[in-house]
This record gives structure tokens, sequence and C-alpha cells, in this order.
């Protein structure tokens, strides 16, 4: 007979308590699942929203810009650096980019904001939110050294619609300030009024020559990568390969710090909420066991009795919340199963709860008002050994009950 | 197989004292006996004479406060407790007087269990399993749990539990208690054939009559001591 077999029967003579501690355990499962996932989802939907609002997953800049950004702080060699990141494995995108600050005016008033300046040929949808947001007209063309595309905020505060003029004064690298005329080829809404109100992408080349920039320098080198979990990893990877002491590597984490913060403090508590629910869950299944424990007190003293050391007793207690743990896995698996497809494909609409808040951001970043849900393996893995590590544990004390049994205590006579 | 005068179990000059409150009470006293090797022997005396002290005491489920237990001329206090329980599996046999046996274990596994224990290989286990089942007449009935069986097949099943492992000595306590006359009778015949054919040591402790009468030697205590130790 093995100890295992043993387990497994012992597990079933009370089969009602066995079922509500595998139900207490699954309860386990399904919400960390659903703290998780919507954890794993909402993080990467902020984090990647984030990336395409100018600054990418992983930014390469003149040493210094992130700090003080500065129009004369410029990265040598750009387009040779773009040529190079885009061939390595995750990124997904790269381009070139110079980012400002300028006055904008039309006749009758004027806002200050931030210009981003873009090659409209390797741009799109995907990696910018601006464009992406355009609601009136189109992306200026790559030889339209005239074209601007600004807010939808910015457009009302200077009373200006699509295929007006606009005036933007900056100072270029020498200091001395510079002025262009543009026309406005589109207009964006993000939601986001810091943005709908004060950016606006203007095109690269002519920014340059304004600002007496060579057709090689720029602000930075924005690279979207697939996975923003491994934005650091290439963050290093790109420090080596460039190994210039006048260039800057810099991952989100670095440059986007209230997003960052703002995850550190929501993941902490998704974690704190999670442990607590984990000790509720783990007192009921220590309870459990070890109630099994103390109702077979003369059946563990007959065990001794003929001769199992306690150490296979130790182990035949270990074995059967070895057993609990996975039988209330795949009750987890079963009951969270419906509901993890269910967030994953329609996922829970808060777009009008939102909406009364006024608005849905969260550290300057657009937040998704259908909460979806996805778990990533690192996280599949956590959970599935998180609750069966913590059943094993609550193993540990009625096993040690187990062992101190007394034979003679127990069986009274033998 | 014939009796021998090799003893299996050596009480020497035991001593058993228990604290009842701030009362010692000798439970056993100055107590010596040997168990030879296809004894076929009772302990019998009245309620507190002290039979399940010694019994519990050569089974080494408890310790002498002073004297030396010896199994097979192997002193129990040298002994640490992974060796005692090795000692048990290995060497001892228990048939308790409730049976006591594993509720979720068909009768085959009841058997099997201490034979795992062992480490036997599943072979030769199923082998002897079968073969003791066979022997207490429980053939056909391998594969029933304890409440699927009568009393008295039970008490089989224990007995199977005991020999399979073909321990030095089986310690019987009131092991026809719980039983009706005719399987008492049926249950004594079976260990009487055990010890009789393979040479099985038997120990009891009893107050019936019919266990009495059918020992080969009848050690009577009285009061912790040893009163008479007659064969019969």
């Amino acid at each position: 007979m093995q100890l295992n077999r043993l387990a497994w029967k012992n597990l079933w003579r009370n089969k009602r308590r066995t079922l509500i501690t595998g139900f207490s355990i699954s309860l386990g499962v399904f919400l960390s699942v659903t703290f998780t996932g919507t954890g794993d989802y909402g993080y990467t939907n902020m984090i990647d929203a984030s990336a395409t609002m100018g600054l990418g997953h992983v930014t390469v800049e003149a040493k210094g810009f992130n700090e003080t950004p500065s129009l004369d702080k410029r990265l040598k060699n750009s387009e040779k650096i773009r040529e190079q990141i885009i061939t390595l494995p995750n990124v997904s995108d790269a381009t070139v980019r110079i980012m400002g600050q300028a006055m904008f005016a039309s006749a009758s008033k004027s806002v200050g904001g931030s210009f981003l300046a873009i090659n409209s040929a390797t741009e799109s949808e995907k990696i910018n939110l601006m464009i992406r947001a355009i609601v009136e007209g189109e992306l200026f063309d790559e030889n339209d050294g005239r074209g601007i595309v600004i807010g939808s905020i910015m457009a009302e505060k200077l009373k200006l619609k699509l295929g007006k003029k606009i005036v933007y004064t900056t100072t270029d690298i020498n200091g001395e300030i510079v002025g262009e005329v543009a026309r406005i080829s589109a207009i964006f809404k993000t939601g986001l009024d810091e943005v709908d109100g004060a950016m606006v992408l203007l095109p690269i080349d002519r920014v340059r020559k304004t600002l007496g920039y060579t057709a090689d320098e720029s602000s930075m080198i924005t690279v979207i990568i697939s996975d923003q979990r491994r934005a650091e990893e290439l963050r290093d990877q790109l420090t080596t390969m460039i190994n210039d002491p006048e260039t800057e590597v810099l991952s989100w984490q670095q440059t986007q710090r209230d997003l960052t913060g703002l995850i550190t403090i929501d993941k902490t508590t998704n974690y704190l909420s999670q442990v607590l629910v984990g000790l509720v869950i783990a007192a009921g299944i220590l309870n459990t066991l070890l109630m099994g424990v103390m109702e077979r007190t003369r059946e563990f003293g007959i065990m001794m009795a003929v001769g199992m050391p306690p150490s296979a007793l130790f182990r035949l207690v270990i074995l059967e919340s070895f057993w609990l743990a996975i039988v209330g896995l795949i009750m987890g698996v079963m009951i969270t199963a419906p509901w993890y497809w269910y967030l994953l494909e329609v996922g829970l609409d808060f777009t009008e709860m939102f909406e009364e808040m006024g608005g849905y951001s969260a550290g300057g970043v657009l937040i998704d008002p259908i909460m979806h849900i996805r778990l990533f393996k690192e996280s599949i893995i956590a959970i599935l050994s998180g609750v069966f590590i913590l059943t094993l544990i609550s193993g540990l004390y009625p096993a040690w009950r187990a062992v101190k049994t007394n034979p003679v205590e127990t069986l009274k006579t033998i | 197989m014939n009796q021998s005068n090799q003893p299996i179990v050596q009480l020497t000059d035991i001593t058993r004292t228990y604290i009842q409150g701030e009362i010692e009470v000798n439970a056993v006293s100055n107590f010596n006996l040997e168990i030879k090797q296809g004894d076929f022997a009772t302990l019998c005396g009245p309620s507190g004479s002290g039979k399940t002290t010694v019994l519990n005491m050569i089974g080494a489920l408890d310790e002498p406060t002073s004297g030396i237990v010896s199994i097979e001329g192997q002193s129990l206090s040298e002994l640490s407790r992974s060796e005692i329980s090795a000692l048990r599996r290995d060497r001892i046999g228990f048939v308790f007087q409730s049976y006591n046996l594993i509720p979720v274990l068909t009768a085959y596994e009841n058997a099997e269990f201490v034979l795992a224990l062992q480490g036997v290989k599943p072979a030769e286990r199923h082998d002897r399993v079968m073969q003791v089942l066979k022997e207490v007449g429980l053939e056909g009935l391998e594969n029933r749990r304890p409440d699927e069986m009568s009393g008295g097949q039970q008490q089989r099943v224990a007995i199977a539990r005991a020999i399979v492992t073909r321990p030095a000595i089986v310690l019987a306590d009131e092991p026809t208690a719980n039983v009706d006359s005719a399987t008492a009778e049926a249950l004594l015949d079976l260990m009487q054939e055990l010890n009789k054919n393979d040479g099985v040591t038997f120990l009891f402790s009893t107050h019936d009559q019919r266990v009495i009468d059918r020992a080969k030697r009848v050690i009577h205590l009285r009061d912790g001591q040893l009163e008479s130790d007659v064969l019969q």
C-alpha cells in the first residue's frame, strides 16, 4: 500500500469537508487570477498606451535629456542607431523624434505647449497615440514641411480649424528665438486634456532646419517592443551596443516615473490583498487538516504500533494536504476558466462609471474602460505554486501533531 | 515447528510506576518473565493486575521505570525511536481487542500495510498477502473494507496483518472479547494452528476462560506481580 494511495483515500473519508475546503482553495485561485490577471492586463495596457505617447518602452537620447530636456541636447547619428535597433529581436518599432517646448499662436490667442517632431514615413497609428486619435484631417506628408497636427483642446483655445495657419516659436541650438508658420493638417482627440491641449506633431525635417540640427540629429529614438516586461533587458542590451558615454538609454520605468509609481503602489496593494485572502484560506485548510488528524489519533496510534515510523506518518499527512491542494486547484481551474474566458473575450464595461468620474486616465495615461484580463505565464506559475505551497504549509502543523501521537495514550490497551 | 528454549522476550526486574495526581502507583513491580519461541501463553489476572502494562512494554509501546525489556536479546532501552518503530514493524505482531483495522483500506490492503512499510516488493507482497489471507480463511474477501465484514472476519484480517511479516511474537489483547462464541472458538483454532504448524509465538492478555483453557502456558498476575506461571 503506497502512502500516496492511503493519503488519497483518507482525503475522501469526509467528502463534504474535502469539497468545502477544495472550494475555498478554488476561491483563492479565482480571486488570485482575477486580481493578478486584471493587473497584468491593466498594467500592460497602461504601459503600452504610455509608450505611444512619445517616449516608447525604451528611449535612446542624449545624456541628461530626460532630467533636463533641452533642445541643445542632441543625439548624434540618430538614423544609423535606429537602423541597428530596428533589426533587434523583440523590437517592433523604432523612430527618431525631436521633442521640445514652444509657443503656439493664432491670430487671436497663443498657448504654450510641447511639440513632437516626427518622420511621417516611419510613424504609424500603432506607435503614436496622437496619430491614432486623429478625428479630422490626415497626418502631414513627409514632404509637407508646413503641416502640423494639433489637439482638439488647443484648436478650441486658439479658435483654429483644419487648414488654418498657426505660428509656433521656440529656441534654436544657439538659444535664439525662431519661429515658423504651419498649416493644420489634422486634429486629434485622445481624451487626455494635457495631451489634447498642449501637444502637437510637427514634421521632423522642417524642425531640424528651424532649430539648426543636422539631418542625423534628434532628441531621441523611441523604441517600441512587443513585450513591455523586457524593457529593462533591452535597455541594458542597447547601452552595451551603443557604448557611448554621451548617449543614455532609458526604460519606461525611468522616463515615466508617475506611471511607475502608480503601478508599484497598485501592485503592492494587490499583493497585500492576495496575501490576506491567502491567509484566510490557509486558516480554513489548516482547520480541515487538523480536524482530520485529531479525529484519527487512535488510528495513528495503531499505525505507529504496527511499525509506521513518525517520518512516514508525517509524510502521510503532508501527502493528504498535497492531494487537497490538487483537488482545490482542479476545482479552481474549473470555476475560474469560464470567468477568465469572459473577461478575456468580453470584459467588464466601466465606460459609464468612468465618464461620471470625469474621465478615465491615471498617471497621465488613458485607461481602457473595458476591464479585460490577461495572465502572464509567470503569473500562472506564481498563482498555482503559491496556492499549492500555501496548502502544503497548512499541512505542516497537523502533520506535526500526528507525529506527536503517543500509541499508548491513544490505544489505552494494545 | 517445535518449541525451542530460545527466549524471544525477556523482562528483568521490571517496575513501571505511574503518577496519578500526587500518588505514585506501581502498575508492575520487580517483574520477571521469559517468553520462548513457540509459546502459546496467556497473561491473566483481574483488572489492574498489570497485564496491559506488561503487554505494552513487550510491544515497545511503553517503557519501564526500571528494569530491562529485551526482544531477541536486544535491550529496548538501547534503541532509538526509529529503531523501536522498525522493531515493532519487523518483529512484533499486534492483534487488538477492537480489531483496529484502517477503515479506508480493504482486507488485502490492511494485511499488506506493514509489508509496504517494510519495503517488500509488490509482487512478493501480493504472494504473501494472498497466502496469509488464505491461511486465515479470508479467501475471496480481499477487497472488502472493514465496514463490509463481520467482527470475526475483521479479527481474522487483524491476525493476518499481525502474522504476514513473520514476526518473532504476536501480542494479542483480548482477541475474543468482541466476537460471539463460535467466532471466538474459530479464531482460537486459527491461532492454535498457526502456533502449531508455523511456530508463531503468541502472548495473550485475557479474561476469557476459553483462551486460558487453550493456552499452553498461563501466567497469573496480581497487583503488578507474578503470582504463578503454569505450563498446561
